[in-house]
């Protein structure tokens, strides 16, 4: 499906003096050398520091020591919040987004909401752990208001915001609002009168939704959930502000034997960052494939 | 149509809700410095540091030159990679990945060991080409976001058909760039500036470890001790961030398009 | 014999009467020479830790240096790694003296990242909390103790045990993580010194992180451990009213609230374990001269004085008790000088030996199993 796309374009910037392709690659050679100076470059310390023991050796034990349960089980936990908060983040930012998109409502509701999904984007860290801890925590605000007012316990009923859940709950914080930002956009991209169209021809709501809307979007959502997924893998402060001494993370792992205060081993800390490193290559990769797919029906 | 209108509100009301109570949270117990009764005081000892001004204002500056940087080099390249190399767009994506799973501190310590004073690029002599270096920092650190907005936004417009009529009509490279991409993907560069801004503001292990007058470090320097500024603090900054994207936005907006119903 | 023996004191007075302008001009030129530097970089020192804001404005109007603080939240290993990644820069992100816990100054100085210098009240340091080189020696030291909010916690805790009732239910928090910090290892390893058991404790250091561990699991199941690390923040919130924190830090947190709420500082009656820090100079520093400047102010009766005003003990209390140097109403403001007799000072094999095991086994001990 890509060649004749190609040869279209070839034809169409038909230069008599230079071969398109080597124009082509001219074209991203700032990003390139930018990634590599500032990006690549620190990146490879990382990797080899990952082979690496103290004294500068090479050694595979640190790879080795990924395969520990206590790390295999950080990774596991890691991965579980991350999927977590990435589609449900998704999923209610996407509600989110249309409601304001598409949904009809006052016109300066929008970039009210995209600039606060701006700052929201990134209220993570301990200022969200301690809003969290402030409006849900035994003496939050929520708490006491749900006890005085109607007289149920949260605690009671088996809450607890130190928790698996609660952890996920700060993370929608700043995953939703980065849904919201991005997908915006792509919600432009679908006109009105495709919406018109479709109930012309007879399809119901959920009929333009699984023939029209989907289809477009598809790799658009899937592109940003993975980007959420990302985004959550990574994160640690607000993990570290609000379970800090027990739910144990990749992120916190990594950064206890980068930083920590007491018994560190950097060289494992940068093996546990190359782990990282390689989940994501093999999600984007699926993502990749699943787009690839899903792309051929689109041109 | 009626049926319609409520699933919108329902979501926004939903959203308003989750969103608006942490920060009501945060704020009341920032209201109880003086014992036994309400009062600002601690926005008044939060506001009336020097501090707190002259850092804000350096990291709003890195912020506008992240923004600029940042645009400069993803939308062309975002561009090329959709109409001209789509073999290159998984190595470019997972590039643009890479900074939320590398840590932070990781690329600092990479940067002080190639770029430090007795390198072939000491960008870490001096404090103006240290500022260089922290906003090439930020501009990796935002990538990601900024990379999946553009490349978002390319996708909701046809590149292909757009580009072949500009050429159609004689039009330079650069000038389809600027004059005809651009403002068609103006949404999703705002988005992506939103949460560049948003990222720089806040940011702290870079500002910190090359020792920059930035806001996240002073952040961190008034939460470790207190207890009641540093819920003030997180209010104003939430307030004024908030405020400082509006202004963008209101700078961004093309007075051409100001009439379109999309923004 | 008489003119013999004159003769001898008048040289020999005279030759001390030169030492000492000798020593004076050593002194002089340490400060001219600092002043050429300009400035001295420092890491990790919160104005509110020790008093140290006091002392930094002290340094700067005796000397008139600039001082340049970086990251005051930075803990000892970030220390040790800020030297480590600044060898070639000589930019101002290069530390030049770092505070760091006592188990860090051999490890800097097996890598070769501090270098030896002796201050003129060198003696006065106890021999077991210095490098006999001169590498690193310790400038102060508190007590773990416990933080109270007496908003929400009627009855103070007056000893482990009793934070183990029925009354602390969700009340206690460590004041940081048990795998990285320095600060809540040694919380659990107090712990393990307490109560009836803890003198197997004091003899084997391995069996006291046990027995802390143990303490804590018995802790997390009584639903009395809060998961969370305690802040100010948090103290103040309701989230964590009782932290384990160094005394000097919760007499400072004290001050800071001005009693909104009120704060108790107890030091329990059993399980006292003691956190000595240690200062050394960086071997890259930019400034080695204004480095060496500020080790002697802080290490003269002045500095190690305000330590004691910020509620740390210097490592010079004992010499300074002796010579009558401490004013009575500083010492008033300190928690009664019995809770320090209990004081236990962990040696650096203690340390390595419980640290191992409370790092490698909280997960498995104590992991709140989140759901």
């Amino acid at each position: 499906m890509e060649q004749p796309v190609e040869v279209l374009g070839q034809v169409a910037l038909a230069r008599p003096r230079r071969a398109p392709l080597s124009w082509a690659w001219v074209g991203v050679v700032p990003f390139f050398a930018f990634a590599l100076l500032f990006l690549l470059v620190p990146t490879f310390y990382l990797v080899v520091g990952a082979f690496q023991d103290d004294a500068g050796r090479w050694t595979l034990a640190n790879i080795g020591a990924l395969f520990q349960p206590e790390v295999m089980s950080a990774y596991a936990i890691s991965l579980e919040i991350s999927a977590a908060s990435a589609l449900i983040g998704a999923a209610l930012g996407f509600m989110l987004a249309w409601a304001v998109v598409l949904g009809n409502l006052p016109g300066w509701l929008r970039p009210t909401l995209m600039t606060f999904s701006g700052v929201a984007s990134n209220f993570a860290g301990i200022p969200l752990a301690f809003a969290f801890l402030a409006t849900l925590g035994r003496m939050g605000l929520v708490t006491l208001l749900l006890q005085d007012a109607f007289g149920f316990s949260l605690y009671r009923a088996g809450f607890n915001v130190l928790s698996f859940s609660g952890l996920t709950l700060a993370y929608l914080y700043f995953q939703i609002p980065l849904m919201v930002l991005i997908i915006a956009p792509a919600l432009d991209g679908l006109k009105r009168e495709w919406r018109e169209a479709a109930t012309i021809l007879g399809a119901s709501p959920f009929g333009y939704w699984r023939r029209v809307v989907l289809p477009i979007l598809w790799p658009s959502l899937l592109g940003t959930t993975l980007l959420l997924f990302a985004n959550a893998f990574g994160a640690i402060a607000t993990a570290y502000g609000l379970t800090g001494s027990t739910l144990n993370l990749v992120t916190i792992l990594l950064y206890a034997q980068i930083r920590g205060d007491v018994l560190h081993n950097p060289n494992l800390g940068y093996a546990l960052a190359l782990g990282m490193v390689v989940i994501t290559g093999l999600s984007n990769a699926a993502y990749i494939i699943l787009r690839t797919r899903s792309e051929r029906w689109l041109r | 149509m009626r049926r319609a209108r409520i699933l919108p509100w329902l979501a926004l009301a939903v959203g308003v809700i989750y969103f608006l109570v942490p920060l009501i949270a945060t704020f009341e117990f920032s209201l109880r410095i003086l014992r036994g009764r309400y009062s600002f005081q601690a926005y008044a000892n939060v506001l009336g540091d020097p501090q707190f001004q002259s850092t804000f204002l350096f990291s709003v500056v890195v912020a506008v030159a992240t923004i600029v940087v940042g645009t400069l080099l993803v939308v062309p390249t975002a561009y090329w990679i959709r109409l001209k190399l789509p073999r290159m767009r998984p190595y470019v994506e997972f590039v643009t990945l890479l900074p939320l799973v590398i840590p932070a501190i990781v690329l600092v310590f990479g940067y002080l060991k190639l770029y430090n004073s007795s390198s072939i690029l000491p960008l870490t002599a001096a404090d103006w080409s240290t500022n260089v270096l922290l906003v090439f920092g930020y501009v990796t650190l935002a990538l990601p976001y900024m990379y999946r907005a553009v490349d978002t936004g390319l996708r909701a417009i046809d590149v292909r058909s757009l580009t072949e009529a500009a050429e159609s009509l004689g039009a330079a490279r650069a000038t389809i760039l600027f004059q005809v991409i651009l403002p068609n993907v103006k949404v999703a560069v705002m988005s992506g500036a939103f949460l560049t801004f948003a990222i720089v503001i806040g940011e702290f292990t870079l500002a910190s470890l090359l020792d920059r007058p930035a806001f996240g470090p002073y952040l961190q320097l008034v939460g470790a001790n207190k207890a009641y500024e540093p819920a003030a603090l997180a209010i104003i900054a939430f307030a004024i961030t908030w405020a400082c994207m509006g202004l963008i936005q209101v700078f961004g907006r093309d007075p051409r398009t100001a009439s379109r119903p999309a923004f | 014999m008489k003119l013999a023996a004159t003769s001898l004191c008048t040289i020999s007075t005279m030759a001390l009467l030169a030492a000492a302008s000798a020593q004076a001009q050593t002194a002089d030129a340490l400060a001219t020479a600092a002043k050429g530097e300009g400035q001295l970089t420092v890491i990790a020192l919160p104005h509110d830790w020790c008093g140290y804001g006091a002392i930094i404005d002290g340094f700067k109007a005796k000397y008139g240096l600039k001082i340049n603080e970086l990251n005051p939240d930075a803990g000892s290993g970030d220390e040790v790694q800020a030297i480590r990644a600044n060898k070639d820069n000589k930019g101002p992100q290069a530390p030049d003296v770092i505070d760091v816990g006592l188990s860090f100054g051999p490890t800097a100085k097996a890598e070769g990242l501090i270098m030896p210098y002796k201050v003129p009240t060198w003696s006065t340091i106890p021999d077991n909390q210095k490098d006999a080189d001169g590498a690193w020696y310790g400038d102060y030291y508190g007590v773990l103790a416990f933080e109270v909010n007496k908003d929400i916690v009627k009855t103070s805790p007056t000893d482990w045990p009793d934070l183990l009732g029925g009354d602390y239910k969700n009340t206690v928090a460590l004041a940081g993580d048990p795998r990285t910090s320095n600060q809540a290892i040694q919380g659990v390893y107090a712990a393990g010194l307490s109560g009836p058991n803890g003198a197997a404790g004091k003899a084997d250091a391995a069996k006291a992180a046990q027995a802390g561990l143990d303490f804590f699991a018995k802790l997390n199941k009584n639903g009395n451990f809060v998961p969370t690390i305690g802040k100010v923040a948090s103290l103040a919130q309701g989230a964590t009213p009782i932290v384990i924190r160094w005394d000097y830090n919760a007499l400072a947190d004290r001050d800071t609230l001005k009693g909104n709420p009120p704060i108790d500082v107890v030091v329990p009656k059993t399980g006292v374990v003691a956190g000595v820090y240690v200062q050394a100079i960086s071997a890259y520093a930019p400034h080695p001269n204004a480095a060496k400047l500020w080790m002697d102010y802080i290490y003269s009766d002045e500095g190690q004085l305000t330590y004691l005003k910020g509620y740390c003990h210097p490592i010079r209390f004992q010499d300074l008790v002796k010579t009558g140097k401490v004013p009575a109403d500083l010492m008033s403001k300190l928690p009664p000088a019995a809770a320090y007799d209990e004081a236990v000072f962990p040696t650096l094999a203690d340390q390595k030996a419980s640290n191992e095991i409370i790092t490698k086994q909280w997960d498995k001990v104590v992991g709140a199993n989140v759901k």
